[in-house]
């Protein structure tokens, strides 16, 4: 402990929480509030309110919520498959070829989404392949996006797996591929659920790319909550919001449980 | 069977081709059903060699034999091996009789013959009762056990062992030690391959020793042998730790700072240097023959035995003697000696390495 | 089969995908809509004073949203780690979550707080009975975007920093204070050095994603700001100038990519 007198920790914890709760708390509760809210004119919402939510709940808003959940899902699978895959086979090259893999599949970190939301419009609005105003290639354009990190996340578990339980499986007889499927990946499932988890929810909330590719029949969520906002519906907005931050939690939670499951077995 | 291992001039490199040499042209024959103990300091190449016999790394020259069948080039799924290592690696994801099952699986095994296989080898090793649990539900012991009874369960001609008891304590490992013992008396077929550096395990088991030290086999046979007709240095010291006295030899005696020591001295030339070898539980206390006499430097008590450190013409002789009444006081002088059958004259340059 | 054979697979995936629709962005940056291939774009680009504004705002956002991140970030992971207090693992915890969420959702909460009819406003006019609008009207200039950014990006700095801490030997400190050295100096001598590593990899991987930062500042709804990313997204879905569009991509990837490989470098060096 570094600071010993007790009057220097109740100065410190202070400061904490000054600087804590309005900067990180104080915006997601605000949210909160304003998705119940009917009037804010003064220092505190009133009128409160549920039509929001029932606004946020049908229609338009619902099939935003439904189209974000189906993106995030078949973003999530290609961003996990390619990932894993890229990373296994890395994890076999020399240091030279790891490198090379490592940096392309970072690489859609560093580039801006709306870029790569560009570079996808660029690329797929004239033949051979036209996907100009499909929700296919919103789906793609996220999992672009999100690949780098389960190949992030997947690699750092392969590079921790030890090479021993791989070699006590080949010594027994397990050819290659036997071993990939029978230890490696079930030793790998929490890594890969969390990396999952992380995908998804990066995926729920992704906008940058998305604004420059979605056709009016697949909007997702963040594009509602943004076309709310613009228009003045602060408030329905602010529902919209809570609505996509529930359900992040709740799919990060239930990956959370399949977690702790697959790690304690 | 398909049974023995024969290391033919195998040299492993790592980093390259100028890298650093982890074994040096190892020429060393496990006879079928043998148990032979890779016996080194860690950084020998004893693990080296074990890992060129299951396939986790390729020779840069010389071949691997299992049995009459050459594996250089298999890999290690193909090689027909059991193995068990330091820690055990048994697989966290899968129950004991999973474990177990995992190689009978790999090997399509007919289905119906891998309950009851499964059941043998957890007999063997006396965990049939554990079949349920998961690894991290066993003890240190235990895992081992199980460990031993899924490398056994395949039927494999050869078991590689590496270190397989350095994870145990003390008292685990003398249990575990009687337990390897019993189980190659009731599999006399497999020849075991041990990597150790403890030299008790390795005296206790083998049948014959392989003495490793910086990439090179440095000697080999019986325990026996290299305890009481030790052929290097290097073993010598390694195997019981004993006293090594620089020499000049003369016509069937040695001189030691001016004392005439009755020794065998055939195949080392009159006047040639050499090193004299006599295990300290061999020096006794008082007159005899091939005395010593010299000042005492040090005395250390235990319990059964006291050991005394005696400056003999500039060199330390350790004498291990039976409990003292009376330890002599330090800078006391005393005399030492021992039968000229317990001393073993090694020529100079037998140093190894 | 060699092992670079199963690499393949994906690698062209992600070239099929991503390498060659970026190779596509910077071909059609010189090819103007008049025909041909010229440098002629750049040069209309770089001469127009909305793009020396963007890029002007862009990197002096980047790099104060940076700045306040490391203060901010290693403050509050100063207090997590070396001052403990209940509920810290639920804070710690509670930032992870934090990360999860969309960057715009900060905006969106701070129109409620700092709007024109917001929170702070309110209090201002409850307070002062004044029926005029509240002082606090800095949200839709750069200051708001750059609070935003501070407020989305700190975590990102706090998570490698609590790694880092949890690694670094409490003995020291204890060394340290026995030797009669103050919080102060135990900070400045034992605990900031080792922390350097991971402040460098932290800040250089904000300053890249504050670069790159869209959702914000379109969130502000700020026409008075624009940056590099906004540009790209007004430039081709607003005034359907696709050249243009991939010009100011291209100048993006470049500075971004730049300095995603120093973060490579830095976090390497790190051992992060």
């Amino acid at each position: 402990m570094l600071v010993h007198s007790r009057k220097g920790r109740w100065a410190l914890w202070a400061v904490f929480a000054v600087l804590f709760l309005p900067v990180f708390a104080l915006p997601l509760a605000v949210i909160v509030m304003a998705s119940f809210a009917g009037h804010w004119s003064g220092a505190f919402p009133s009128a409160f309110t549920g039509e929001h939510y029932e606004a946020a709940t049908r229609g338009e808003s619902l099939d935003a919520l439904t189209t974000s959940l189906l993106t995030a899902l078949g973003a999530s699978l290609i961003a996990l498959a390619a990932g894993t895959w890229a990373a296994l086979a890395a994890s076999r090259l020399g240091k030279g070829g790891r490198r090379v893999v490592d940096a392309l599949f970072m690489l859609p970190v560093a580039v801006p989404s709306v870029v790569v939301g560009l570079a996808l419009l660029v690329a797929f609005s004239k033949p051979p392949v036209i996907l100009n105003g499909t929700s296919t290639l919103v789906v793609l354009a996220h999992a672009v996006l999100v690949t780098a990190f389960a190949y992030q996340s997947v690699s750092a578990a392969v590079r921790r797996l030890d090479p021993a339980y791989e070699q006590a499986a080949a010594s027994l007889g397990a050819r290659p591929a036997y071993v990939l499927w029978r230890v490696k990946l079930p030793l790998l499932l929490p890594s890969l659920t969390a990396a999952a988890g992380l995908c998804f929810a990066l995926s729920m909330g992704e906008l940058s790319a998305t604004v420059m590719l979605y056709p009016p029949d697949w909007t997702p969520l963040p594009v509602r909550i943004y076309a709310a906002t613009d228009r003045g519906a602060a408030f329905t907005g602010a529902a919209l919001a809570v609505v996509l931050m529930a359900a992040t939690l709740l799919v990060l939670f239930a990956v959370s449980r399949v977690r702790t499951r697959a790690s304690y077995r | 069977m398909n049974s023995g291992i024969r290391f033919d001039s195998v040299t492993v490199t790592y980093g390259g081709h100028d890298g650093h040499t982890a074994l040096d042209a190892l020429d060393l024959t496990v006879e079928p059903g043998e148990v032979m103990a890779l016996l080194g300091p860690s950084g020998s190449g004893k693990t080296t060699a074990l890992r060129a016999v299951a396939g986790f790394v390729r020779p840069a020259s010389g071949r691997v034999f299992i049995g009459d069948r050459d594996v250089t080039a298999l890999p290690p799924h193909r090689r027909g091996i059991g193995m068990v290592v330091q820690q055990y690696a048994l697989f966290p994801h899968l129950r004991v009789d999973e474990n177990v099952a995992f190689g009978l699986k790999a090997q399509k095994v007919p289905k119906a013959d891998v309950p009851g296989r499964v059941a043998d080898a957890l007999e063997l090793v006396g965990m049939g009762a554990y079949a349920k649990r998961y690894p991290r539900e066993l003890s240190g012991g235990q895992q081992q056990r199980v460990a031993i009874a899924r490398a056994l369960a395949i039927r494999p001609g050869v078991l590689l062992l590496d270190e397989p008891l350095s994870a145990l304590d003390a008292q685990l490992r003398s249990g575990m030690l009687a337990e390897l013992a019993r189980l190659h008396r009731e599999l006399p077929d497999v020849s075991i391959l041990y990597v150790t550096h403890d030299q008790v395990e390795a005296l206790t088991l083998a049948d014959r020793i392989a003495v490793m030290d910086r990439a090179r086999l440095q000697d080999c046979g019986t325990p026996q042998e290299l305890y009481r007709r030790p052929r290097t240095e290097f073993t010598a010291s390694f195997v019981g730790n004993a006293n090594l006295l620089p020499v000049a030899v003369g016509e069937g005696s040695v001189s030691l700072g001016g004392a005439e020591l009755k020794v065998a001295t055939d195949g080392v030339a009159a006047g040639a240097a050499a090193t004299l070898c006599v295990r300290p539980h061999l020096v006794g206390l008082g007159p005899g023959p091939n005395a010593l006499t010299g000042r005492v430097t040090e005395v250390q008590w235990r319990g059964a035995t006291h050991r005394l450190f005696v400056e003999v013409g500039g060199q330390v002789v350790k004498a291990d003697v039976r409990e003292l009444r009376q330890p002599p006081l330090l800078g006391e002088e005393v005399v030492l000696h021992f039968a000229p059958e317990d001393g073993v004259l090694l020529a100079a340059g037998v140093r190894g390495g | 089969m060699p092992a670079f054979v199963w690499a393949l697979p994906p690698l062209a995936l992600l070239g099929l995908v991503f390498l060659y629709p970026l190779a596509l962005v910077v071909q059609q940056s010189v090819r103007p809509d008049s025909g041909g291939t010229s440098l002629q774009p750049y040069a209309d680009v770089f001469g127009s004073a909305a793009f020396r504004d963007a890029l002007g705002t862009t990197v002096w956002l980047a790099v104060g949203a940076t700045v306040g991140c490391l203060v901010l970030g290693f403050t509050l992971a100063l207090v997590i780690a070396f001052v403990p207090f209940p509920g810290g693992k639920a804070v710690a915890r509670f930032i992870d979550v934090f990360l999860s969420f969309p960057s715009f959702l900060v905006t969106l909460a701070l129109l409620f707080v700092y709007g024109t009819k917001g929170m702070a406003n309110g209090l201002w006019t409850d307070a002062t009975g004044s029926t005029g609008d509240g002082p606090f009207q800095f949200l839709t200039t750069p200051w708001g975007v750059l609070l935003a950014e501070i407020t989305y990006f700190t975590p990102f700095v706090m998570r490698p920093l609590l790694a880092a801490f949890s690694q670094l030997d409490t003995a020291q400190l204890e060394v340290a204070s026995s030797l009669g050295a103050r919080p102060a100096r135990i900070v400045r001598r034992v605990i900031l050095p080792e922390a350097l590593p991971a402040l460098a990899a932290g800040g250089s991987l904000v300053l890249v994603m504050c670069l790159n930062e869209f959702g914000i500042v379109l969130f502000t709804g700020a026409k008075g700001v624009t940056t590099l990313p906004t540009l790209v997204y007004g430039k081709a879905m607003l005034e359907s100038d696709y050249p243009a569009a991939c010009v100011v991509a291209v100048v993006n990837i470049a500075i971004s990519v730049g300095l995603y490989g120093l973060y490579r470098v830095v976090s390497r060096r790190a051992g992060a």
